[in-house]
């Protein structure tokens, strides 16, 4: 029903397969484990490593913030290929990004940001099932088989993800983001008419390979494509908790962790109704 | 589902609630052979397929009206909302009065209000298929990927425990398989969340012990036991069918951001009613 099982079995060398953790020698290629179906087995809980969430384009160090080069492998000079007007808003956005971001407002984070973030993922399948949860916001995105129309004509912050196999790699073709989201904290964005093709790659058990192409002709010249490597929490204990804002007094929202003592709130009756009834 | 299926699960409530949940456990596998289990879709592991897109149709008040005494009798209520007619949660006096008064003043202060994620059971409140939930399951898990408010619960069945120093709004849920029946232990609330509009509430002392019984391959009982002693005098057990969606349906991704500007226009008295640290 999700993605289509013709899909996965035509795309997989068969079910024959399952378990296997073993390099192609032809190729020197990992040849991932398998699901029952024969799609390569993608379950687990992922996240990136490095500043991508920061700033996806090459950066200096600043306070917070480690030096790092640009994860776009594509155009070659790891640069976004902005149109001249939408790189002068990015520079606006970047100025203001403190008070500007999406983020702030605890918005989800969109596709790609939402694989950038220093937060776990997790990925969760069955035959003909794919589901990616990740920590931030409680986001969550269902890949549906691209036999199923996108919902044209409504954004959701996260898209509208269709799912198919080419080879062992798992290509999620996301439609319907909106303009509501950024790339990055530093102000790096799209429109409404954002297309992004993801490539998802398993290198190894715990390894992943993570390509995104983003194609926007209202801001980008070009098509342009970035790269990130995803690493699996092989910890048996690994879990995505809960991340939930609370809007606080001053009216800012704010991550709070379910950890963290203030995360609970302790009663005391009689006190709550008095006080209650004192200001009603 | 017949008079006599209700009555069966009436006894089995009965059973959950006088006894361990051990001793619960041997009544569980009779009771769902009951279902023609063969007609059931099953994964490789033997247990029951629940996966696909799910809502609750018979909605939230029906299920309340179900609701069951700690003694194990149905309780007939009207509709309560029209009628007034105070559901028969067995709060403590105080609980009772603040609930009351919360109800009667205090609606704004309904975490929902304020786009918080609806806690356990009330996620499954949704109204008439508007917010439908989709299940994926392997041999480790059950995922429930519900609609309102982008809400998603992770149930690992590896026999792990609950966590310690940890609070949320949907808790901790641990699952498990008594015969055909999935059981999902909930814990670790954090004492913030309300079970519907009418201010009725729960808090960090909460359990909830849901069972899902699929009953033939496009219905699944659901019934769900709440505890809470700071709050209630004894458990009490809801249930309400939940039924698969056509097979073209899929969700709609919901999103909530109503909350900090719902506020502001919310008179000054309530100000900022939502901020539970005021």
């Amino acid at each position: 029903m999700i993605l289509a099982t013709a899909l996965t079995i035509a795309a997989c060398p068969g079910p024959q397969n399952t378990g296997a953790r073993v390099n192609d020698p032809a190729t020197g290629s990992y040849s991932p484990p398998r699901l029952s179906d024969g799609a390569p087995d993608f379950r687990g809980i992922w996240q990136a490593q490095g500043t991508a969430y920061l700033n996806i384009e090459g950066h200096p160090a600043e306070v917070g913030v480690r030096a790092s080069p640009s994860v776009v492998i594509d155009p070659a000079d790891g640069k976004i290929p902005y149109r001249p007007d939408a790189r002068r808003k990015q520079t606006q956005n970047y100025q203001s990004r403190l008070t500007t971001d999406p983020a702030i407002n605890c918005f989800q984070a969109g596709v790609p940001r939402a694989i950038l973030l220093p937060a776990p993922f997790q990925i969760f399948q069955s035959a003909g099932n794919l589901a990616i949860v990740y920590t931030d916001n409680h986001s969550y995105r269902i890949v549906l088989s691209p036999s199923i129309p996108h919902d044209d004509g409504i954004d959701f912050f996260m898209g509208d993800s269709r799912g198919h196999w080419e080879a062992d790699a798992l290509v999620i073709d996301v439609t319907d983001l909106g303009d509501q989201t950024w790339l990055d904290a530093a102000g790096n964005f799209h429109s409404d008419q954002l297309h992004v093709v993801e490539r998802y790659t398993l290198l190894g058990p715990n390894t992943m390979k993570y390509e995104a192409t983003m194609t926007d002709p209202k801001i980008y010249m070009r098509p342009w494509t970035l790269r990130v490597l995803l690493f699996r929490d092989r910890r048996s204990s690994a879990r995505i908790v809960e991340d939930e804002c609370i809007d606080g007094p001053d009216g800012v929202w704010h991550h709070i962790s379910p950890f963290d003592p203030k995360a609970v709130l302790h009663h005391d009756y009689p006190a709550e109704l008095a006080s209650e009834r004192n200001h009603p | 589902m017949g008079k006599l299926r209700e009555a069966a699960i009436g006894f089995l409530f009965l059973t959950v609630l006088l006894s361990t949940p051990q001793a619960a456990i041997a009544q569980t596998p009779e009771e769902s052979h009951k279902n023609k289990p063969s007609d059931l879709p099953r994964l490789a592991d033997g247990h029951p397929n629940l996966q696909g897109l799910w809502h609750n149709e018979s909605g939230y008040q029906a299920a309340l009206k179900n609701l069951k005494g700690g003694g194990g009798l149905a309780v007939a209520l009207g509709d309560f909302h029209s009628a007034g007619v105070p559901l028969p949660f067995p709060y403590w006096p105080i609980t009772k009065q603040i609930q009351e008064y919360r109800d009667l003043h205090d609606p704004y202060h309904d975490p929902e209000a304020h786009c918080h994620l609806p806690g356990v059971p009330r996620e499954i409140e949704q109204p008439s298929s508007l917010f439908p939930f989709r299940i994926i399951q392997d041999e480790k898990y059950v995922v429930i990927l519900y609609e309102y408010t982008h809400d998603v619960r992770i149930i690992p069945e590896d026999g792990s425990s609950h966590p310690q120093h940890y609070w949320a709004w949907d808790g901790d849920s641990r699952g498990h398989w008594e015969g055909d029946t999935l059981v999902v232990d909930v814990t670790n609330f954090n004492g913030r969340t309300w079970l519907d509009m009418e201010a009725n509430f729960v808090d960090e002392n909460e359990h909830v012990v849901e069972r899902y019984t699929m009953t033939s391959p496009d219905t699944i009982t659901y019934a769900a036991t709440v505890e809470d002693p700071s709050v209630f005098t004894k458990p009490w057990t809801m249930e309400l069918e939940l039924k698969r969606n056509p097979a073209k349906d899929q969700i709609v991704y919901y999103d909530c951001h109503e909350g900090e500007r719902d506020v502001e226009h919310y008179p000054k008295s309530e100000g900022n009613a939502a901020n539970p640290h005021d």
